[in-house]
């Protein structure tokens, strides 16, 4: 959605800090993520890319000794407040992991589990629906339509990530968080999960962190260059790849380093 | 340099070698035992499954009972059986004198009675006539038949008689005497005579203290190890209570039979003998390893599926009840199983809650006195007589097999219904 010509910020985070136990993971990040676009998250392994990703959903509250401060605002609304309902905010927010990660069970009830906890159907024929609607969006309709109540295990790995993507829409989330959803994948799987970020953007706002530089070129409009905890610069894809302002930024996208 | 090299490679290999043989040493060692120790139970114990019948004619005489031509129902279960069943003994040997005679009526088990009684009760019309019924042979006559008594011993040293022996030889030579598949052994429950002890008493007995222990213990069990697993913090406190579930399960099983005794019966007056008490003690036995193997298999469940369930806003509650306890049940079941069997074969704290008493009934509820199978088992070989002693071997089969058919149940299901996750 544009304004004046302008991108809307979907998502501002301000002053963003993460603890692990003592150690501090993040330092100061303020970044804010542009809706119906792609942002990329890039940068060297235990650079905190991951964690920030984690925050945007308050993944890391599984995490005991994680203390998150700072300000995540959403919707205008900070989701660090006491207030905030991780349920709802996890019902806005999808999320989709390095490892497919599917359930244990049939493709059918992978799909259906989230819009069933939701409440989001009212009837068998609703939740057919719902299923068919995320499966062809995921692009994977077509490959498994005949076998929607066998284990989603069964599936090739490319498939299960698909399927892990189809379940992380059923629930209409605003925003979908992608933690490296290509690094077990082969090429070709991974171009066709690429093609289906380009065609989602157009519903959802997408956070993609990925180790791979060629994939933030092709798949974001924006990009966050993170380093040791902190953002060294964000900005448009194509000023960060082609023209950066920071020489680490330069070294890291250049392959100097990481 | 390269000679050198060679002696080494060629102790690393001896040393592999060396290590292949003892390990296959020890378990041939291993199976030996075994071996020789299931020889030894089958071989005592596999002739307490056939029990040795004297085939004696009986007249039904109706005078004789106090009966009339077409007694009724009630008239038959109150007849005098005894002076038939008597007279039918001394008919084996016409001539016997009165110590003869009573030596005669101890060679068929106290039941007899009963046994001729049921034949008429099951066939009122054999009234007035004579017909061959198969009687219990008394438990040392079984035995002879069977080849296991002594019979070189001098006369007084045996608990049977010449005389008995002598008509015994000629009933076996009549074909008179019949070994058949002893039934009674599962369908009677504990006696003093060997011929009539059977254990049902105590496998019922068995049955209803585990059923009792699995209500008890599965329910908490799981409880604890999905809470202290998936929601408890984890910190000194939680560290001290894992601690001391581990320590529970290392605590001898007499001492919960003690505890047993001083609370279930002393305060709480819960009755005396019973599986209902036996399987509340086994319980506090079967609880640790419930919740070991619950909170191990909850720990098998990879994270990813908890992070899955967790980022499509499940709660943490969803989260585990949808997902993780599901994928957890297979282990914890055959956990479960693995605690019951242990509970099964554990003797100690049963005979300090007075399940060591003689139970000569069916127990029909877990408030009924009983025993259990290891206990019969010490009860009975703690008995002098010689048929206990393949009665000893026959029920150690039978809790053998028991067992056996719990660990395999326990096998089944972790192999069927484990999920394979990729």
């Amino acid at each position: 959605m544009k304004k004046n010509g302008v991108n809307m910020i979907k998502i501002s985070a301000k002053n963003v800090d993460v603890f692990y136990g003592k150690k501090q993971a993040l330092f100061n990040i303020n970044l804010e993520i542009e809706e119906n676009q792609v942002t990329a998250l890039i940068g060297p392994s235990g650079c905190g890319k991951s964690t920030f990703l984690r925050c945007l959903n308050r993944m890391n509250d599984v995490i005991d000794i994680c203390k998150v401060q700072g300000e995540i605002v959403i919707n205008d609304f900070n989701i660090n407040d006491k207030g905030c309902d991780v349920v709802r905010l996890r019902e806005k927010i999808g999320m989709v992991f390095q490892k497919p990660n599917p359930f244990p069970k049939t493709l059918y009830e992978n799909i259906s589990y989230g819009p069933t906890i939701h409440g989001m159907a009212q009837s068998k024929q609703e939740m057919d629906e719902i299923v068919e609607t995320s499966l062809k969006k995921a692009a994977l309709w077509e490959e498994v339509k005949d076998r929607l109540h066998e284990p989603g295990t069964g599936l090739s790995g490319g498939q299960q990530q698909r399927l892990c993507i189809a379940r992380a829409i059923s629930v209409q989330p605003e925003v979908i968080l992608m933690d490296e959803p290509c690094s077990a994948l082969d090429p070709i799987a991974t171009a066709q999960i690429e093609e289906l970020i380009d065609e989602l953007k157009k519903e959802h706002t997408i956070i993609i962190v990925t180790h791979s530089m060629a994939q933030a070129a092709r798949v974001s409009q924006n990009t966050g260059f993170f380093h040791l905890g902190e953002l060294i610069e964000h900005g448009s894809t194509d000023k960060i790849f082609k023209n950066p302002e920071n020489n680490k930024t330069q070294d890291y996208i250049t392959g100097r380093f990481g | 340099m390269n000679k050198n090299k060679e002696k080494l490679l060629a102790k690393r290999y001896s040393s592999e070698k060396r290590f292949q043989f003892l390990g296959k040493s020890a378990i041939f060692m291993a199976l030996l035992f075994l071996a020789i120790f299931i020889f030894k139970i089958f071989s005592t114990g596999y002739t307490a499954f056939q029990k040795t019948w004297l085939i004696v004619p009986v007249n039904f005489d109706a005078e004789t009972m106090y009966l009339d031509a077409n007694p009724s129902k009630e008239d038959l279960e109150d007849a005098d059986y005894f002076e038939i069943s008597l007279q039918s003994m001394f008919n084996l040997d016409k001539n016997a004198n009165e110590k003869q005679q009573n030596e005669l009526k101890k060679m068929v088990s106290y039941f007899f009675e009963r046994e001729i009684k049921q034949e008429l009760i099951n066939d009122p019309s054999l009234l007035g006539k004579t017909k061959d019924v198969y009687i219990t042979a008394s438990d040392d006559l079984d035995q002879v038949f069977k080849g296991n008594y002594p019979r070189d011993l001098p006369e007084n040293q045996r608990r049977v008689t010449d005389y008995q022996l002598k008509i015994f030889d000629q009933l076996v030579e009549q074909g008179k005497v019949e070994s058949k598949f002893n039934l009674s052994f599962f369908t009677y429950p504990d006696s003093r005579e060997a011929e009539l002890a059977g254990i049902a008493s105590s496998f019922m007995g068995s049955i209803f203290s585990i059923l009792v222990c699995l209500a008890i213990a599965f329910p908490v069990a799981v409880l604890a190890a999905i809470y202290l697993e998936e929601f408890a913090p984890k910190n000194r406190f939680t560290d001290f209570i894992e601690v001391n579930i581990n320590n529970l399960a290392a605590v001898p099983s007499i001492v919960f039979g003690l505890l047993g005794l001083g609370i279930l019966l002393a305060v709480f007056q819960l009755p005396r003998s019973t599986p209902l008490v036996g399987g509340i003690t086994l319980s506090l036995m079967t609880l640790p390893t419930i919740i070991i193997a619950c909170r191990a298999s909850l720990k098998a469940v990879p994270p990813s599926i908890r992070e899955a369930a967790l980022a499509m806003g499940a709660s943490r509650m969803q989260t585990t009840m949808h997902h993780t306890v599901p994928l957890s049940m297979p282990g914890t079941l055959s956990g479960t199983i693995i605690g019951l069997a242990q509970a099964l074969g554990e003797t100690a704290p049963l005979i300090l809650i007075g399940m060591v008493a003689f139970v000569n009934t069916i127990p029909g509820s877990p408030m009924d006195p009983a025993a259990s199978l290891p206990v019969q088992i010490y009860i009975w070989a703690e008995s002098a007589e010689r048929g206990f002693v393949e009665k000893v071997s026959a029920c150690i089969m039978v809790l053998l097999g028991f067992l056996i058919v719990m660990n395999l149940f326990a096998q089944i299901i972790r192999h069927k219904f484990e999920k394979k996750w990729s």
